[in-house]
C-alpha cells in the first residue's frame, strides 16, 4: 500500500515511516505543504497522511485543493493544534479521519486500514489469522468454521490484537484503543478482558494465541509460530 | 438585615423631607395669618378709639358696638363691647355684654419727664398710635378678647373684640391644611416613586446591556449612545474594564493553548519512539518493562495536556462541537458493559429509558460519561454500589449517576469542580485526584447547552446529574 506522509517534524516522520514500513507500507515523506500537494496530484497513493501545521500550504489547504481537483483518495489528518476546531474543519473539508498528536503508530495503522477499507468496499472487511476469521461488518468471529459469541468489547479487543500479529501491544495502548483514552480506572481491566477472551477461545484451541508479555502487555502470535 | 430598595428609600426620604417642609410652612403661615388678622383688628379698633377720643365729652351712641360688629363683619352683635371710664375709674359708659373679667391695661399715665402725648384731635390716623393705644389679649368666660385701650385727658376708653371669629377662621384654615397637606404628601410620595423609577431606568437599561455583554462574551461592548449623558462615564469605565479583562483573558487562554500545542509535539515524538523501542526490545526484558512504564507516564501526560487544551478552548468559548444526533441509551449501555469487568464486587443498578436521543459531540459526551463512571468506581466503597438513571424530561435528557462513597465535607462539595482539586490529602494518596476530569466534563456539558452538577444526596453517597437538551 502506498502512503504519502506530509509532516515537517523529522522525528515524528521518522518513527511513523518506520512503523508503517514494518507493516509493509511504502511510505513517501515530504516536509513542505506545496511539495506534498504536487506529489499527491502526480502520483497515485492509497492514503494520504496530512499534518495540519506544515510550512507552505497547510494540511487543510492541501485537503481542500485536492478535493476541488476531484481527488477522492482517503485522507487522515494529524494535528497538535486546536483539536476540536481542526477536527470539525477537517471532516467538513472531506477528511476521512482525524488523529490528534500524540498518537500511537499502532493506532495510525488501524485507522489507515479502516479508511482504506471504507474506500475500496467490503473486500477487506474480513481479517484472518490462521483458522481464525473475523468479519468487521457482521461482527462474526469463526474459528475453523465454528462461530464464537463475543461482546462488543471482546470483539474490538480481538480485532485489535489480530490486526498486528507479532507486535507487542502495551496495556495502555490496548486500553486507549478499545476503551477510549479517558477511561482508566486501572489497566487491570485489560487483563480481565483478555482472560475472558482466552476462556472463550479455549474450546477452539486458540487461547494460547494471545501471549502475555510480562510487565508490558500482550501479543497476538501467529498460530504457525507456536508450532 | 437587608437594606430596603434604593428606590423605596428615595421615595420615603423625599416624602419625609417634603412633609416636614409642608408642616413647617403650615405652622408658620397660620401663625402669620393669625397675626395679620389680629393686626388688622388692632388697626380697626384704634381707628374707632381715636374717633371716640374726638367725640369724648359727647355721647356714645348706644348702638355703636352693634354697628361696629356689623361693620367688621363679626357675625354676632355681642362680639364687640365698649367701655368708658373717667379719671377716677368710674364707669361712664359700658356695653351690656362687656365681659366682667376683662381688665383693660391702659398705658401708664405719662410722667412729667415724659411729655404728654399730643391730643388725639391733632393726630393723623396712624401716626404714633402706639403711644396712645395699648392692646392686650385676654381671656374671659366666653373666650378670648382683643382689648384696645386709649388714654384720654379725662379718662380712658376701651373696645373689646371677641377673637372667636378669628379663631373660627383659623380653624377653617387648619382644616384646609389638614386635607391638603396629606393629599400633597401622597402626591409627592407618588411623584418621588415615579421619578426615582425614572432615574433608575438608565441603570436598569445598563444592567440589561451588561448582562447581554457577559452572556455574549467578553468581546462585546456597551454602546455609549444607548445611555444618558450622566452614565457615559460609567459606561466608558465599564468598557475599559472589559477591554483589560478581555486582553488578559485572551493572553491567558492563548498561553495555555500555545503551551498545550508546544507540549504535544515533543510528546508525540516521545510516545512514537517509545512505542517503537518497545517493539525492538527483547520480549519480556527489564528494558521493555521500563520502556512500558515510561510510555504509560507519557500517555498520562498526554491526557493532561489534551484536557488542558480542551479547557482553554472552553474558557475562550471556542469549543467547536461536531454535533450529531446520538442515541444516549445505547451509548450508556455500551459504557456500562465494562462495569462488571472493572469492579466485580460493586452492585450496579441501571434504569435507562429507550431511545434517548441528544444532539451532541459523540466523542466528547463519551468522555463525560467515562469520566463520571470512572469517578464512581474510584471513589466507591468496598462492597459499594453504583446506580445510573437516564430519563426524558420535556426539554431535556437527564442522566444521574450515584454511588456509595464516604460523606463529602462541605468544602469538598464546593471545590469538586475546581481544576486539579485533590480534596482530603489522606484520601487523595490512594487514588488519583479528580484533576481536570470533572471540570472539563462540566465545560463540555455547558458547551452543549446543558450542565453537570453535584446533587444533594444523603450521607454515604454522591450523585451527579448531567442534562443535555433533547434532540427533536
Amino acid at each position: 500500500m502506498n502512503v504519502l506522509l506530509v509532516e515537517d517534524e523529522a522525528k515524528i516522520a521518522s518513527f511513523v515511516q518506520q512503523g508503517l514500513a514494518e507493516q509493509g507500507f511504502i511510505v513517501d515523506h515530504c516536509g513542505h505543504g506545496n511539495e506534498g500537494y504536487e506529489l499527491a496530484l502526480e502520483r497515485d497513493y492509497d492514503v494520504l497522511l496530512l499534518d495540519i501545521m506544515v510550512p507552505g500550504m497547510d494540511g487543510l489547504a492541501i485537503l481542500k485543493a485536492l478535493r476541488q481537483a476531484g481527488r477522492n483518495l482517503p485522507v487522515i489528518l494529524l494535528t497538535a493544534r486546536n483539536e476540536l476546531d481542526d477536527r470539525l474543519q477537517g471532516l467538513n473539508l472531506g477528511a476521512d479521519d482525524y488523529l490528534a498528536k500524540p498518537f500511537y503508530v499502532e493506532e495510525l495503522i488501524a485507522r489507515i486500514h479502516a479508511v482504506v477499507r471504507r474506500s475500496v468496499g467490503e473486500r477487506q472487511n474480513r481479517l484472518s489469522v490462521g483458522p481464525l476469521t473475523l468479519d468487521r461488518i457482521t461482527r462474526e468471529v469463526t474459528c475453523a468454521g465454528q462461530r464464537m459469541e463475543l461482546t462488543t468489547r471482546e470483539f474490538n479487543l480481538l480485532e485489535y490484537l489480530m490486526r498486528s500479529p507479532g507486535r507487542v501491544l502495551t496495556r495502555t495502548q490496548i486500553l486507549e484503543h478499545v476503551w477510549g483514552y479517558n477511561f482508566n480506572p486501572s489497566t487491570n481491566v485489560v487483563d480481565v478482558a483478555i482472560q475472558r477472551l482466552r476462556k472463550k477461545l479455549d474450546p477452539l484451541g486458540a487461547a494460547q494465541w494471545i501471549e502475555s508479555i510480562r510487565g508490558v502487555g500482550y501479543r497476538f502470535r501467529q498460530p504457525e509460530a507456536l508450532q | 438585615m437587608t437594606q430596603p430598595s434604593f428606590r423605596r428609600r428615595l421615595a420615603v426620604w423625599t416624602s419625609v423631607l417634603a412633609g416636614g417642609a409642608l408642616l413647617g410652612f403650615a405652622l408658620l403661615s397660620s401663625w402669620l395669618i393669625n397675626q395679620a388678622k389680629v393686626d388688622r383688628l388692632d388697626v380697626q379698633i384704634e381707628a374707632v378709639l381715636i374717633r371716640m377720643g374726638r367725640l369724648h365729652g359727647g355721647r356714645i351712641p348706644p348702638d355703636l358696638a352693634t354697628a361696629l360688629a356689623r361693620e367688621w363683619g363679626a357675625g354676632n352683635n355681642d362680639t364687640v363691647a365698649i367701655r368708658l371710664l373717667d379719671t377716677n375709674g368710674a364707669i361712664v359708659f359700658q356695653s351690656d355684654h362687656w365681659p366682667q373679667t376683662l381688665q383693660p391695661v391702659p398705658r401708664r399715665r405719662p410722667t412729667a419727664a415724659m411729655p404728654e402725648p399730643e391730643p388725639p384731635e391733632r393726630l393723623g390716623p396712624l401716626r404714633n398710635r402706639a403711644a396712645l393705644v395699648s392692646f392686650s389679649t385676654q381671656r374671659s368666660a366666653v373666650g378670648r378678647w382683643r382689648v384696645g385701650t386709649i388714654l384720654l385727658p379725662r379718662g380712658q376708653g376701651s373696645i373689646a373684640v371677641s377673637l372667636a371669629t378669628i379663631r373660627q377662621e383659623m380653624a377653617t384654615i387648619r382644616r384646609i391644611y389638614l386635607v391638603t397637606i396629606p393629599a400633597a404628601l401622597v402626591l409627592i410620595a407618588g411623584g418621588a416613586w415615579g421619578l426615582s423609577g425614572q432615574a433608575l431606568r438608565p441603570i436598569q437599561h445598563l444592567h440589561q446591556r451588561v448582562n447581554q455583554v457577559t452572556a455574549q462574551g467578553l468581546d462585546q461592548r456597551v454602546a455609549p449612545r444607548d445611555v444618558d449623558q450622566e452614565f457615559q462615564g460609567l459606561i466608558q469605565s465599564f468598557n475599559a474594564m472589559l477591554e483589560r479583562l478581555e486582553r488578559s483573558f485572551h493572553q491567558a487562554t492563548r498561553f495555555s493553548g500555545d503551551a498545550a500545542h508546544e507540549l504535544k509535539t515533543p510528546l508525540a515524538i516521545l510516545q512514537g519512539e517509545l512505542e517503537q523501542a518497545i517493539q525492538q526490545a527483547e520480549t519480556g526484558s527489564t528494558m521493555q518493562q521500563t520502556l512500558n512504564h515510561l510510555l504509560e507516564e507519557v500517555s498520562r501526560l498526554s491526557g493532561i495536556v489534551r484536557k488542558l487544551l480542551l479547557l482553554s478552548l472552553a474558557d475562550a468559548g471556542k469549543m467547536a462541537l461536531k454535533q450529531d444526533p446520538v442515541n444516549l441509551s445505547e451509548l450508556l449501555r455500551e459504557q456500562l458493559e465494562d462495569l462488571p469487568l472493572l469492579a466485580p464486587r460493586l452492585k450496579v443498578e441501571s434504569k435507562i429509558e429507550h431511545n434517548l436521543v441528544v444532539r451532541c459531540d459523540r466523542d466528547l459526551i463519551i468522555q463525560v460519561i467515562q469520566n463520571l463512571l470512572s469517578n464512581a468506581l474510584k471513589y466507591n466503597q468496598p462492597q459499594g454500589w453504583i446506580s445510573l438513571q437516564a430519563y426524558r424530561q420535556p426539554q431535556r435528557v437527564i442522566l444521574t449517576i450515584a454511588n456509595a462513597s464516604r460523606t463529602l465535607t462541605l468544602e469538598e462539595r464546593t471545590h469538586l469542580f475546581d481544576r486539579f482539586y485533590r480534596g482530603d490529602a489522606a484520601h487523595s494518596r490512594q487514588t488519583d485526584g479528580l484533576g481536570l476530569g470533572l471540570s472539563l466534563s462540566r465545560e463540555i456539558a455547558r458547551a452543549h447547552g446543558g450542565d453537570l452538577s453535584l446533587d444533594d444526596a444523603p450521607g454515604g453517597q454522591i450523585q451527579f446529574s448531567l442534562w443535555l437538551p433533547h434532540h427533536r
